[in-house]
């Protein structure tokens, strides 16, 4: 294995950098100067056969919308029993390696299904989810779950399961259980604004 | 021998960012709710005395 530039902590350090520019992001006037910059992206999105779909057939984006909470089903689904079965309060007899792996399938798929569906359905109501606030919430909620679902818990849960302080599993099944229930939530809010 | 101690050290360095990840989670809900908790309370008591 190439020795890493940043030593034997390399994760750890571009963790702290990530958990940093995160915060630095969302704390700051960054924050607003990015809004400003990504208008006219947004007022492209509408013009665009998904945007123009979207807003005047009703009946297509209502199937989309479905779609993509069948995907949000799933994927809470493979959330609720991956990390049930880490925490030991589901599906107990069966081996926690082989709920992980099943699960991590499943929220493979419907992560796509979420993010296929949801850019049709933000091409709608690109103006919309412009200026509500909840939705850039739910798009740092959803960058968060997915970075630390493929840069955190996955490569710690591809490794032997004895060999992690189940103090660590249990800490980051409890946090990947908050991040995606805090994606679902924002999702619902933005149903109900504007 | 030092193929183990490598796999060692990638064990240590995913749960040390996994540690850091999670504490940094769990203490920012705590508080977001905290917050959010307490803000709902003196709307109640400003509604209801």
């Amino acid at each position: 294995m190439p020795t890493s530039i940043l030593g034997p902590y390399t994760r750890t350090i571009l963790t702290a950098a990530a958990i940093i520019g995160l915060l630095l992001f969302s704390f700051t006037y960054a924050r607003v100067s990015v809004w400003i910059d990504v208008q006219p992206f947004f007022e492209w999105m509408e013009t665009t056969w998904f945007g123009v779909i979207g807003k005047t057939w009703g009946a297509a984006f209502a199937v989309v919308e479905a779609v993509h909470l069948i995907g949000l089903a799933l994927l809470g689904g493979s959330v609720i029993v991956g990390e049930g079965r880490i925490l030991g309060l589901v599906l107990t007899d069966v081996p926690a390696r082989t709920i992980i792996n099943r699960a991590d399938k499943v929220f493979f798929w419907a992560l796509m299904t979420l993010l296929a569906t949801g850019v049709f359905m933000a091409c709608g109501v690109a103006m919309k989810i412009y200026y509500l606030p909840v939705y850039w919430y739910k798009m740092l909620a959803l960058g968060t779950g997915i970075l630390f679902h493929f840069c955190i818990r996955k490569p710690l849960l591809q490794r032997e399961l004895e060999k992690i302080n189940p103090w660590v599993t249990k800490a980051v099944a409890i946090s990947s259980l908050m991040i995606w229930f805090t994606v679902a939530a924002t999702g619902r809010w933005i149903g109900f604004s504007g | 021998m030092n193929e183990k101690n490598q796999n060692d050290a990638q064990i240590k360095d995913e749960q040390t960012s996994a540690i850091l990840a999670t504490s940094t989670i769990i203490i920012f809900f705590a508080v977001y709710w905290f917050f959010q908790i307490q803000s709902v309370r003196e709307l109640l008591e400003l509604a209801y005395g």
